[in-house]
């Protein structure tokens, strides 16, 4: 593996300044460094520097009032051990356990897995379903994106030059699941996933497919086939019907098209059935 | 390449390290640096948890850890558990179950243990202990005779 120069400024100025000393792909950003450790490993990644962000102050969870704000740096197991997370996000919940093993939850984070945008990421697909909002910090100043604004491809994301990512809102509880489908349980990346969300406030379902390259996506044909919290069976039929016949799901080395146009199909179906509120304890 | 001191406590004992480049994993410092053998290189990319450590308590895959990302902590490597109370009783359990064939994984597979039981203590089941295990591989595939040491940790504490 190839050296490098590692910096951990203690501000977040002086983590911006750090982030534009060199070209894009010269300068990485290390929040708790398991994927861009592999990547480098991988030689995906070769920086010149690390710029380390285990000084800045958002190690952070708050519950305030409907939402809830994640810090960017806090490990996934710190979010994952919170009381109030089963209950309020179980779509979440089970998709944070679906990263890694323990290990590499203690370091893992949801700033790093959202910046790194990779496409088997198991917390996108939640994210879209839950309309997270994601706070940026960069040289100009503070800017909040739409998490389907922000993830723009394979590895791609609307993070400007210096930019940083501070923290992740979920702005409301919302039933809602997450199934996935791989060969290990542990240690292994998605075939399929798929998020179902209903929001309460809106009355209208979310539903998004991971784990099928480039990006992880919204299902807006399947959504509208939704009609109430809790949907009839021909609406969920319908629903996981459009899924499956949706463009963009591809083969690749994980998966042929055809089993992931299935387990699209058959994962939406249970999906929204665990989501539907009343048979989540009546949320 | 920055090459910085780097203090840490080993096992309960303060060291420490000079000329620590910025790129060195966690888990070379402990092998090489430390000289501390029974931390086990299995994959290098977080895929077996051979590397487990604890850092401050919480298990940690040494692999995928810069050494200075952990600079001040409390690192317990399995040479460090027989002066734990906990590690003890999960190495005596792994020894009865006759939890090991090869014995490569088996220090990951106790500190990951370790590190579980410190976060859970008694409230976790033994299937929910199991399950949080899903990332240490055993290339022996002895993962019953692993589940009997679980059992008996059940069964009799801590």
């Amino acid at each position: 593996m190839a050296s490098f120069t590692l910096v951990a400024p203690s501000s977040v100025d002086a983590a911006i300044a750090e982030l534009r000393t060199g070209a894009p792909g010269e300068v990485a950003v290390l929040a708790g460094g398991t994927d861009l450790l592999f990547a480098l490993d991988g030689a995906k990644a070769s920086p010149r520097r690390v710029v380390s962000l285990r000084r800045l102050p958002w190690r952070t969870l708050d519950w305030n009032g409907p939402s809830l704000t994640v810090g960017s740096t806090l490990p996934l197991r710190s979010l994952e051990q919170d009381p109030d997370l089963a209950s309020r996000h179980p779509a979440l919940l089970e998709a944070i356990r679906a990263v890694g093993s323990v290990p590499l939850r203690h370091r893992a984070t949801l700033g790093g897995n959202l910046g790194r945008a990779a496409p088997s990421s198991d917390l996108i697909p939640v994210l879209l379903a839950l309309d997270a909002e994601v706070d940026l910090v960069g040289p100009t100043g503070a800017r909040t994106v739409p998490v389907d604004q922000f993830v723009l491809g394979s590895y791609r994301t609307a993070l400007a030059s210096g930019e940083l990512i501070r923290s992740v809102r979920f702005p409301e509880p919302r039933p809602s699941a997450y199934l996935w489908q791989r060969v290990r349980p542990a240690n292994d990346i998605s075939q399929v996933a798929v998020a179902a969300a209903y929001s309460p406030s809106d009355g209208r379902w979310r539903l998004a497919v991971g784990g099928i390259p480039p990006r992880a996506l919204r299902l807006p044909e399947a959504e509208a086939c939704l009609r109430s919290s809790s949907p009839t069976e021909a609406e969920v039929r319908n629903a996981a019907e459009r899924a499956t016949g949706r463009p963009g799901i591809v083969t690749d080395r994980r998966a042929s098209e055809e089993y992931r146009r299935y387990l699209v199909g058959t994962l939406l179906d249970r999906a929204v059935r665990s989501a539907v509120p009343s048979a989540n304890g009546g949320r | 390449m920055t090459a910085r001191s780097l203090a840490l406590t080993v096992n309960g004992r303060v060291r420490s390290l000079e000329d620590v480049p910025g790129s060195e994993r966690l888990l070379d410092t402990i092998r090489w640096r430390l000289g501390l053998k029974g931390t086990k290189e299995g994959c290098r990319s977080g895929q077996c948890g051979a590397c487990t450590v604890l850092v401050d308590g919480t298990s940690t895959l040494s692999c995928l850890t810069l050494s200075h990302e952990v600079e001040g902590s409390s690192l317990t490597t399995i040479e460090g558990m027989a002066d734990d109370p906990v590690g003890r009783v999960v190495q005596d359990a792994f020894a009865r179950a006759g939890a090991l064939q090869c014995g490569y994984c088996t220090p990951g597979f106790v500190v990951a243990l370790v590190g579980l039981l410190r976060e859970r203590g008694q409230s976790a089941r033994a299937e929910e202990l199991l399950a949080d295990l899903a990332g240490n591989l055993c290339r022996c595939t002895g993962y019953l005779s692993i589940a009997r040491a679980v059992a008996l940790l059940r069964a009799e504490g801590p």
